[in-house]
C-alpha cells in the first residue's frame, strides 16, 4: 500500500492535531479508502434518487396533464363549415344562398422541397427562385409583389402549417392556378362556403349581411355558439335577427399531424362530426314587388315604401333607398368603399322604413277626425268654420295648403281634400291630452316589433314632454294646431303608420309586422310563423266606417288629393300627406290600400324632398297595388279556370 | 501471455452494457420508424454496427495489459492533446461546432477519446506523484491536467463533454483522498461563475468561502489563490457570458425558463418533458409513443433518446433503466476498491465518472432539471465514437477486474 503510506508519511500533523471537532475533521482530513467508496456509493444514490423523484413527478402526479398535451399535440381540428340557410321570398326566389369561396394557401415545406430539388443544397432556398415564384403569385392573385414575398419569408420554415395567402379569390384564378400547377409548388386552394345576395339593392336592408367574426367577440365567450375564428355572423336584418337559426352548426373531423404540421389522415380513434345545416326561411316578402317598388321609385334619391298585408301582418314590401348592396359587405370590403358608405350625406346604412322617423303630416289628419268621432266632438256631417286659406289663432296665423281656401267642408270632405283650417279647429276641440292618449293607443311611438332588429320609437309628444321641454305653463297651447295635421314634434316610421292604417283599412285590428313567413330546419321540419294580434285601435267600427269612405275618397273623389292613385277595376283607398321639411323640399307622403271594401294590402310611400304627397307619392303606390292585386287577380282566375277544367 | 483467473472473468458487466445498447437499438428504431427518409428510418442498422464494433473493441482494450496503458498514458494523453488542437483547426463543423473529424467515412469525435487518455495520465500522476496532497503544487499540476483538454474542447465549443472532465477529476480526487473541502474550494471558482449572474447570491457564497477559510486555516498560498480565483470568476462572469457562442447562452437561458420560447429553444425541453410525462407508469407501449411517431422532438435518437423509453415504457422502463446504469456504475465502484494496483484502481473510477456523470446530465436533461448540453447517454444514444468510447472503457473495467490482485 504505497499510496497510503506516502500519505501518512507526507501529511502534516499539524494540519490533524490542531483540529479539535470531528466536523472540521471529516472535512480537510485525509478520506481513508473505504469512506471514498461510500461517498461515491452515496452521490450516485442522490443522483438515482433525483432522477426517479423527477421522474415520479412528471410521469406520476403531472401524468395526466402531459398526457393531454400529448393527445393536443397530435390531433388537429379540422372544422366543416355548416352552410348557412338559406333565405327565399314567399313565392320561392332565392334572395341569399351560399357560393364556394376560394382561399389561397401556401405551404412552406412543400416550396423548400420543390427548390432542393432544382438545387443541389438541400433546405437552402435560392432567393431567385423564391423570387419568380412570388412573382407569379403576385401577377395571379394581384397582390403586391413585396409584400407576398415578405409574408413568404417570413414564414417561411421546413412545416407543414400552410400560409394563408388571399381569401375570396374568384374562380377564374383558381382555374389559372390549376393550370400552372407545375410551376407554382405548394400553392393550394380550400374551398368554403360563403353568402351570395340577390343582385338587388333592397336586400343590404331587410336580409343584412354576415362578416367575419371580430376578434373581441370570439373573446367575449361566444364559444358555446359555436364561434369560429373565421366563421360569420348576421350583422343587420333578417340575417342578424335568425343568426342561431340561419348559422347551423360547423362539425369537425380530427386528424393526425405530425410535428411539421403534415396531415396523416383522419385519427382512428374520434369519429367526425358532421356539419348540420343552417335552417332555411321564407320571407314574406315578395321579390317582385320589390322590385316593381324600386323601379317606381328609380327617379328619387331617398325614400321608402312599406307594404303589408293588414289581414296578418306580412310585410310584402320594405324598400329603402339608398339600397345597400349586401354583396359588397359580405365580401372583402376595402377602407375607401367603407369611408363613401358612411360620408355619404344620403345615410345609405339607414334602414329608412323602420329606423327613420318624419313627422306624418296630413296622414296623422286620421288621427284627429278618427279621436273626434269618437268622442263625439265631431260626426260625418260637422261643419266648422269655412277654410279662407288661413286661421288665426292668439297672434299666429296657421296656413292651409291650399292659398285661396276649401271653403264650408263637413268632416269627410275636409280628409278627401286634406283641408288644414278644418283640422287646426278640431284639434283644438280635441285637445292635446286627448290627443296624444289616442295616438300612444294607437300605437305611435313604440316599437311595432317586427322582426328584424334596431327598429325606432319615434315621437308622440304629451303633456309631459312638453313640460319637461318648455318648463310648466311655458308652452303654447296651440301645440295642438300643428300636431292635428300631423306637424310639429311628432315623429313616426314609415312602418308605425303602416300599422295604424292596416288598422283603419280593416276593422280595426292589429297585427305584428313580420317577415320570417317559415322555417324548413334541415331535416325538413317546417314551422310557420302565426300571425300575432298586439292589439286594436281604439275606434268603433262605426267610426272606421267613416274614415274609411273619406279614404275612398281621397283617391275616387274628384276632388280627393289622392287621384293618382287611383286604378280602373279596383276601388283603392288611402291619403296623402305633404311634410313640411325645414332643411329642404317636403317629403312627399302617401298611404293606400285596397280592394277599399276587403283590404288585403297597404301600403306607405315616403319620398324625401320632392313636394307633394298626391303628386309624388301616390303613382308609386298606385303601381305596388296594380302589380300586387291585379297579379293576384291573374292567378285567382287562373286558380278558378283550373277548378273549371277539372269539372 | 496473458495470465488471468477465469473465475475472475466477470461477464455481468459485459452483459448489463449489453441489454443497455439493444435497448438503444430498440428505441433508435422507434424513434425512427416513421420517419420519411429512407436513409433515416435504417439507422438502427447502424447502430447494430457500433454495437458490434464496441464489442470488438471491448474485447481489443481487455486484452491490452493495464502495464501498456501505465507506461504509455503520457504519450496518449499529448497525443490527445495533439488531436484536439488539430480539430480545432481542421475540424469540419456541425451545428455551429467543430467537433468531428472524418476517419474514413465515419465522423469520429476526438473528444472522446481524450476523456479516457486524460483518465490514464491523472491516473498515473495520481498513484505516482511524490508531492503532499496538501501541496498546491500538486493540487494545480493535477487540476491543470484536466483542465487544459476540457478548455480545448470548450474552445470546440462542446460544453457539455468539457463538464466530463471536471467530473472525472473532482472523482479521481476524491479517489485519492484529498479532503472534501479541498474539493470544495475547486468546485468552489465554479460555483462563483455560476452565482456571479446574481451578484447578491455570490457576495455571500463569497463570505461563506472566507469564514470556512479562516475557520479551517489551509496554507496561505491555499486560502490567498482560492480567494482571488473566486474574486476572478465571481466578476467576470458577465465577460464570460458575452464570450459565449448564442446557441449556449440559448440552451442556458432555456434551461432556466423553458417557457420564456417554447417554440424555439425551449421546444426540446417542452416537448421531451410531454413525451414523457404522457408516458406515465407503465408507457404507452412499444412503437406506440405519438410523441415519438409524430417527430415533435428533435435528436430524438441521439440526446434525447430517453425520452422515447420514458413515453413508450413508462416510469417502469425508466426505473429499470436507471437500476441497470445503478447496477454498472456501483460495479465499477467495488472493483476500484479491490483493485490493488492503484493505477488501475484510478483509471476504473474515472471511467465510471465518465459514465456516471452522462448518465445524469443526459437523463436529466431529458427531465427538464439539466440543461441542454448534448451529451449522450452511454450504451443507448445513437452514435459511433459516444458507443465505441463506452465500449473502450467497458472493457478496461473488465480488464481491471480481472487482474485485481496484479500490483
Amino acid at each position: 500500500m504505497a499510496e497510503e503510506i506516502r500519505h501518512i508519511k507526507d501529511s502534516p500533523d499539524s494540519h490533524l492535531s490542531f483540529s479539535q471537532s470531528s466536523l472540521k475533521k471529516s472535512l480537510i482530513g485525509y478520506i481513508p479508502r473505504e469512506k471514498r467508496a461510500k461517498v461515491l456509493v452515496g452521490l450516485l444514490g442522490v443522483i438515482i434518487f433525483m432522477l426517479i423523484g423527477r421522474l415520479l413527478f412528471l410521469q406520476v402526479v403531472r401524468g395526466t396533464h402531459y398526457s393531454r398535451i400529448s393527445e393536443e399535440n397530435r390531433i388537429r381540428l379540422l372544422t366543416l363549415p355548416a352552410s348557412r340557410g338559406i333565405v327565399k321570398d314567399r313565392n320561392g326566389q332565392v334572395i341569399a344562398t351560399n357560393r364556394p369561396s376560394y382561399t389561397v394557401f401556401l405551404i412552406p415545406y412543400e416550396v423548400l422541397e420543390a427548390f432542393a430539388e432544382n438545387s443541389s443544397k438541400k433546405s437552402t432556398v435560392k432567393s431567385g427562385d423564391l423570387s419568380s415564384l412570388v412573382g407569379k403569385l403576385a401577377l395571379c392573385l394581384k397582390l403586391d409583389a413585396h409584400s407576398l414575398e415578405e409574408k413568404i419569408r417570413s414564414n417561411l420554415t421546413k412545416s407543414y402549417q400552410p400560409i394563408k395567402l388571399k381569401k375570396d379569390v374568384d374562380f377564374n384564378t383558381i382555374c389559372v392556378i390549376e393550370e400552372q400547377n407545375e410551376d407554382l409548388p405548394g400553392v393550394i386552394y380550400q374551398v368554403e362556403p360563403a353568402r351570395k345576395y340577390l343582385d338587388a339593392s333592397w336586400v343590404g336592408h331587410v336580409l343584412g349581411y354576415v362578416n367575419e367574426l371580430t376578434k373581441e367577440e370570439l373573446s367575449k365567450g361566444v364559444t358555446q355558439k359555436g364561434f369560429r375564428l373565421g366563421g360569420v355572423i348576421g350583422r343587420k336584418g333578417i340575417e342578424k335577427q335568425y343568426d342561431d337559426m340561419l348559422r347551423g352548426k360547423d362539425g369537425v373531423t380530427f386528424l393526425e399531424v405530425t410535428a411539421r404540421g403534415k396531415i396523416l389522415g383522419p385519427l382512428d380513434e374520434r369519429k367526425p362530426d358532421p356539419p348540420v345545416s343552417g335552417s332555411d326561411v321564407r320571407l314574406t316578402i315578395d321579390c317582385d314587388l320589390q322590385a316593381v317598388a324600386e323601379s317606381a321609385l328609380t327617379d328619387y334619391m331617398s325614400a321608402t315604401v312599406v307594404a303589408l298585408d293588414p289581414r296578418n301582418g306580412e310585410i310584402l314590401t320594405l324598400v329603402s333607398k339608398p339600397g345597400l348592396d349586401a354583396n359588397l359587405f359580405a365580401g372583402a370590403m376595402s377602407l375607401k368603399e367603407w369611408n363613401e358608405i358612411l360620408e355619404n350625406p344620403l345615410h345609405p346604412l339607414l334602414t329608412r322604413p323602420i329606423q327613420a322617423t318624419y313627422p306624418p303630416a296630413s296622414t296623422l289628419k286620421l288621427l284627429t277626425a278618427a279621436i273626434a268621432l269618437e268622442t263625439k266632438i265631431a260626426n260625418q256631417n260637422t261643419y266648422l268654420s269655412p277654410c279662407r286659406g288661413s286661421f288665426r289663432f292668439g297672434r299666429r296665423t296657421f296656413r292651409c295648403w291650399r292659398p285661396e281656401g276649401h271653403g264650408r267642408l263637413n268632416l269627410e270632405d275636409a280628409i278627401i281634400q286634406s283641408c288644414n283650417v278644418y283640422f287646426y279647429q278640431l284639434g283644438l276641440k280635441v285637445g292635446l291630452e286627448r290627443w296624444s292618449r289616442y295616438a300612444q293607443r294607437c300605437r305611435f311611438g313604440q316599437k311595432t316589433g317586427i322582426d328584424i332588429p334596431d327598429e325606432t320609437i319615434g315621437l308622440v309628444p304629451t303633456l309631459e314632454y312638453y313640460h319637461e321641454r318648455y318648463g310648466k305653463g311655458e308652452w303654447v297651447k296651440n301645440l295642438i294646431i300643428n300636431l292635428a295635421i300631423g306637424q310639429g314634434e311628432i315623429l313616426v316610421t314609415p312602418l308605425q303608420l303602416a300599422l295604424f292604417f292596416s288598422g283603419l283599412a280593416t276593422d280595426g285590428k292589429l297585427f305584428k309586422p313580420y317577415l320570417l313567413k317559415e322555417v324548413v330546419a334541415h331535416d325538413g321540419r317546417v314551422t310557420y310563423t302565426q300571425p300575432e294580434e298586439i292589439g286594436h285601435l281604439p275606434f268603433s267600427s262605426s267610426t272606421l266606417k267613416v274614415l274609411q269612405e273619406a279614404m275612398t275618397g281621397v283617391v275616387n273623389d274628384p276632388h280627393g288629393t289622392g287621384v293618382l292613385a287611383k286604378i280602373p277595376d279596383m276601388v283603392v283607398a288611402g291619403k296623402t300627406g305633404t311634410a313640411q321639411n325645414p332643411h329642404g323640399e317636403d317629403h312627399a307622403w302617401f298611404v293606400g290600400y285596397a280592394p277599399a271594401s276587403d283590404p288585403q294590402i297597404v301600403v306607405v310611400v315616403l319620398i324625401e324632398n320632392i313636394g307633394h304627397g298626391g303628386t309624388f307619392a301616390a303613382p308609386v303606390a298606385k303601381k305596388i297595388i296594380e302589380k300586387y292585386l291585379i297579379k293576384d287577380l291573374a292567378q285567382s282566375q287562373k286558380d278558378n279556370n283550373l277548378e273549371f277544367g277539372s269539372h | 501471455m496473458i495470465k488471468f483467473r477465469s473465475k475472475e472473468f466477470d461477464l455481468t458487466l459485459v452483459i448489463v452494457a449489453l441489454i443497455l445498447s439493444i435497448i438503444g437499438i430498440l428505441l433508435i428504431y422507434s424513434a425512427k420508424l416513421h420517419s420519411d427518409n429512407l436513409i433515416e428510418r435504417g439507422i438502427y442498422i447502424k447502430q447494430i454496427i457500433w454495437v458490434l464494433l464496441g464489442l470488438s473493441a471491448c474485447a481489443l482494450t481487455f486484452f491490452i495489459p493495464l502495464r501498456f496503458y501505465d507506461i504509455f498514458s503520457y504519450v496518449l494523453y499529448f497525443l490527445s492533446l495533439l488531436t484536439l488542437v488539430l480539430i480545432l483547426m481542421i475540424g469540419s463543423s456541425k451545428m455551429g461546432a467543430s467537433r468531428w473529424i472524418s476517419v474514413g467515412g465515419f465522423n469520429v469525435q476526438p473528444a472522446e477519446f481524450a476523456k479516457i487518455a486524460t483518465i490514464f495520465a491523472l491516473a498515473r500522476y495520481l498513484a505516482y506523484s511524490k508531492r503532499s496532497i496538501y501541496s498546491f503544487r500538486w493540487l494545480a499540476s493535477v487540476v491543470g491536467m484536466a483542465l487544459l483538454p476540457a478548455l480545448l474542447i470548450l474552445k470546440q465549443p462542446d460544453l457539455g463533454t468539457s463538464l466530463v472532465f471536471f467530473a472525472i477529476l473532482i472523482s479521481m480526487l476524491l479517489w485519492s483522498g484529498v479532503p472534501l473541502f479541498y474539493l470544495f474550494l475547486i468546485i468552489s471558482p465554479v460555483i462563483s461563475l455560476i452565482c456571479g449572474f446574481h451578484p447578491l447570491s455570490w457576495a455571500l457564497f463569497f463570505l461563506i468561502l472566507i469564514m470556512l477559510l479562516y475557520r479551517l486555516k489551509p496554507t496561505f498560498i491555499f486560502s490567498m489563490g482560492f480567494l482571488l480565483l473566486n474574486l476572478a470568476f465571481g466578476t467576470i462572469t458577465p465577460l464570460v457570458w458575452n464570450k459565449l457562442h448564442h446557441y449556449q447562452q440559448q440552451r442556458i437561458i432555456v434551461f432556466l425558463d423553458p417557457g420564456r420560447d417554447p417554440l424555439g429553444a425551449g421546444y426540446q425541453i417542452i416537448q421531451s418533458k410531454i413525451a414523457i410525462g404522457s408516458g406515465g407508469l407503465v408507457g404507452k407501449g412499444y412503437l406506440q409513443g405519438s410523441q415519438t411517431k409524430l417527430a415533435f422532438l428533435p435528436h430524438q435518437h441521439t440526446d434525447f433518446v430517453f425520452s422515447v423509453l420514458g413515453e413508450e415504457f413508462g416510469l417502469l422502463g425508466g426505473i429499470i433503466l436507471l437500476g441497470l446504469f445503478t447496477f454498472l456504475i456501483i460495479k465499477g465502484i467495488l472493483i476500484a476498491q479491490k483493485t490493488r494496483n492503484t493505477f488501475a484502481s484510478n483509471v476504473a473510477i474515472g471511467l465510471i465518472a465518465i459514465i456516471g456523470f452522462q448518465m445524469m446530465v443526459n437523463i436529466g436533461m431529458t427531465l427538464g432539471v439539466m440543461p441542454v448540453t448534448g451529451l449522450p447517454l452511454p450504451f443507448v444514444s445513437y452514435g459511433g465514437s459516444s458507443m465505441l468510447l463506452s465500449w473502450m472503457l467497458l472493457g478496461i473495467l473488465v480488464a481491471i477486474n480481472s487482474r485485481w490482485y496484479e500490483y
